[in-house]
């Protein structure tokens, strides 16, 4: 199934209330971690090290889903499935959806602190 | 020796407590424990469990007390005598007088 | 109370954001955070802080949480740490590992801070239950350790008083339960002056130190007074009524109490609620038991103790058995108990006498089998022996000077500056008292001495009338008189003599008193017997039945009293 929410506007609120002044701060870690792990996720895709591509694409779903990313946490699950079963077909194209997606996220955070 | 007495609540029974040797040292007090009462008691003990011993003169004092409550008629118990007070006393026959335990 | 405490929790995530994000939450919750980014800085950060919580994500570079987990678990040790995995790993594989790392609990993501707050309040409660009983745990450990020296004091104070004295002697073979302080089971010896042995065996019921603390009382009293020279039913006496003055209603001690008689080849036997200790005869290996007729030592008050004995004669050679119910009592395997017809059927075996001892011991081991332990009784036997055949390595008493006779005199004059102060018996009877043959008879000897003084005294020196105490008054009236003459007393004396005899077999005491009145026509007075009438005079018809001889003479100021008794325990 698919999800086709981008951000669960719920869950920034709550973050917004818990982190107060520091909200404009943890948004900012999340776009530059989340960068890093795009990063790394490319250069593991190309190898075989089926076992690290499922652990970075893992991490990345869980911060993901505390910043409410819904679509984002859906489509690190697939990759997380597809490198536990070692299936390399379109792991490629699975990640370029997440770039994607991850850029729509990141403007509607930028939007969301305006 | 010391001298102490109690009444029962109905006046009806004194006891008296005799404290060290029984002897004519104490023997107005001894006599003032059963005289001097409001009222005349008709039974009368003589406890001796803290007498360490026990005259010829004690006998008579023991004896005037029984005069006085009556001779014959007189109800008087000794009690909680040690061997030896009890050795005295029998030996001078007094258990035909008195009821000692 | 200590929900609300500010806890210092650790936090490790790789993640920044998230990171980020727990540490605020749980700093809002008003705990401390210390943060880590991978496994090895949260161990270091462990070791250093000492956090009382651990949020730790699973998947960490470096050192992932497992390993993590694991290390931090050891380095708590004993205090409890509880660690939530961070994860959102969701097969039971992978949680399963978590737990077996030593995780207590998960927290998935996105992260709920209302249960996150939950956890670690559930979690808090649970550390503070488990340090406290840590707490009592140790308080625990420590009396407990506490008890167990106190118990080894008091056994080694036990075994100093409770089981000492003549036991060495070269008659005597015993047997005491290595459990004696806990199962109060006391055996005292000693040899008196004139070189009988005393022996009581006692089993206190009650067990652990309050049967120890009756035994302290019971042995300083048997051994002050057998020494002394007190007699068996003296030395039972004292020992009952400091046992039912100091003992709980309820607690008391079983005895056995043997007075043995050397030359006379006799026992004197008390028995009081032990087994029947029994008698082995020599010659035809006939038995012949020893039985309780006594109530326990400590039940009865002073005046209804009993202390009268069994006397036996036995010959030399003859082996006599005192012991507790230890013997009687011992359980085998099935639950039947020894008993006493087994007891009585090591004896008709037959074998050597010198053997008897071992092989009632060897039969109750055997009957026991596996079951408790085989060492909870506890025997005496005694050798009946010739006197001079005995040795006693360590007791005070030289065997010579039993067999030789004792005799000294002595002359004291009361003068008339003292005759008001000065009352002369109590230090007569405390001299008097230092023999130990007269120890037993200081009633009656008060009595005599009191007697003979104040008739001395009063009828010789002051020469008051006995007539005068014939109605109350004038027995009031004549102790007025004694004052008032006392006080003016210049002359006159009262010469006290006193010779003292004895031997092995008994002996006497001769009192002479004499006075410096005119005396009496003593003649007149022979043959009355003691009145019951009369407030006076019949202190004379006492001290003639406790001496064996009374008589005046001189002018009847003159009085001698001769007390005697006999040794025949």
């Amino acid at each position: 199934m698919s999800v086709t929410q981008h951000l669960s506007y719920d869950v920034l609120n709550s973050l917004q209330e818990i982190m107060e002044d520091d909200f404009g701060f943890l948004i900012e870690t999340f776009i530059q971690d989340s960068q890093d792990r795009l990063e790394k996720l490319h250069r593991l895709i190309g190898s075989d090290d089926f076992d690290s591509v499922r652990r970075a694409a893992h991490s990345f779903k869980g911060s993901c889903s505390n910043l409410g990313a819904l679509r984002l946490v859906s489509l690190c699950a697939v990759l997380e499935r597809k490198a536990l079963v070692k299936d390399i077909a379109n792991l490629g194209i699975d990640l370029a959806e997440i770039e994607e997606e991850f850029l729509i996220v990141h403007q509607k955070m930028l939007d969301f602190i305006a | 020796m010391a001298i102490s007495s109690t009444v029962s609540a109905d006046g009806a029974q004194v006891t008296i407590y005799i404290q060290g040797r029984f002897d004519f040292s104490s023997h107005q007090e001894f006599r003032n424990a059963y005289e001097k009462l409001n009222k005349t008691p008709s039974r009368f003990r003589v406890d001796l469990q803290g007498t360490s011993y026990l005259d010829s003169s004690a006998l008579g004092m023991l004896l005037l007390l029984r005069d006085h409550a009556g001779g014959e008629r007189a109800d008087i118990e000794i009690v909680n005598c040690s061997q030896d007070v009890k050795k005295i006393l029998l030996i001078s026959n007094f258990e035909q007088l008195f009821s000692i335990q | 109370m200590n929900d609300s405490r500010s806890l210092k929790i650790l936090v490790a995530d790789d993640t920044d954001a998230d990171r980020l994000i727990l540490e605020t939450i749980v700093r809002k919750e008003g705990h401390q955070v210390f943060s880590a980014k991978n496994g090895l800085e949260a161990v270091a950060i462990f070791q250093q802080e000492h956090p009382d919580i651990v949020l730790l994500d699973a998947l960490m570079p470096e050192m992932d949480g497992f390993d993590a987990a694991r290390q931090i678990k050891h380095l708590a040790g004993d205090e409890i740490v509880p660690i939530i995995f961070l994860t959102s790993l969701q097969d039971t594989e992978s949680l399963v590992r978590c737990l077996d790392a030593g995780g207590d609990d998960f927290l998935s993501k996105p992260y709920n801070r209302v249960i996150l707050k939950a956890k670690i309040k559930s979690f808090n409660r649970m550390r503070g239950l488990h340090n406290t009983m840590i707490t009592q745990r140790d308080q625990l450990a420590q009396h407990h350790q506490r008890l167990l020296q106190e118990q080894t004091v008091a056994k080694q104070v036990f075994d100093n008083v409770a089981h000492s004295g003549c036991l060495n002697a070269s008659n005597v073979r015993y047997f005491l339960s290595s459990l004696a302080v806990f199962n109060g089971d006391v055996v005292v010896a000693a040899i008196r002056p004139n070189g009988n042995m005393m022996v009581l065996l006692g089993d206190f019921t009650g067990h652990g130190l309050p049967a120890a603390i009756g035994a302290m009382p019971l042995a300083s009293t048997f051994y002050g007074m057998v020494h002394k020279g007190f007699s068996m039913s003296d030395v039972l006496r004292e020992i009952n009524k400091k046992l039912k003055a100091i003992l709980p209603i309820g607690l008391f001690c079983c005895a056995t109490m043997i007075d043995f008689n050397f030359r006379r080849k006799r026992l004197k036997v008390w028995n009081g609620g032990l087994p029947a200790g029994m008698i082995y005869r020599q010659a035809d290996g006939s038995i012949t038991p020893m039985r309780s007729t006594h109530l326990p030592l400590g039940v009865l008050p002073e005046k209804n103790f009993k202390d009268d004995a069994q006397f036996y004669d036995v010959e030399e050679g003859d082996r006599i058995f005192m012991w507790s119910d230890g013997i009687h009592e011992a359980r085998n395997l099935d639950g039947d108990m020894f008993g006493e017809e087994r007891l009585l059927e090591v004896f008709a075996k037959g074998s050597e006498p010198v053997n008897v001892f071992d092989d009632i011991l060897a039969s109750v081991k055997n009957f026991i089998g596996s079951g408790e332990q085989d060492d909870d009784l506890s025997m005496i036997e005694i050798r009946m022996d010739a006197p001079e055949n005995l040795v006693h390595p360590n007791h005070y008493f030289i065997h010579r000077q039993q067999l030789s006779p004792v005799e000294w005199e002595m002359r004291f004059e009361v003068k008339p500056t003292s005759f008001k102060s000065f009352d002369p018996l109590p230090f007569l009877l405390n001299v008097l008292t230092e023999e130990p043959d007269l120890r037993g008879f200081s009633g009656s000897l008060y009595t005599i001495l009191a007697e003979l003084y104040s008739n001395a005294l009063e009828h010789g020196v002051l020469n008051l009338s006995g007539n005068l105490k014939k109605s109350p008054e004038g027995f009031a009236e004549y102790y007025t008189q004694r004052e008032k003459l006392l006080s003016k007393i210049t002359d006159g004396f009262v010469h006290i003599y006193v010779a003292y005899s004895s031997n092995i077999e008994g002996g006497s005491l001769t009192l002479r008193v004499e006075d410096s009145g005119s005396g009496f026509d003593y003649n007149a007075r022979q043959g009355k017997i003691l009145s019951t009438t009369g407030y006076s005079g019949r202190g004379i018809g006492i001290v003639e039945k406790l001496c064996k001889t009374v008589r005046y003479y001189g002018s009847g100021n003159k009085v001698e009293a001769v007390f005697a008794w006999i040794n025949d325990d």
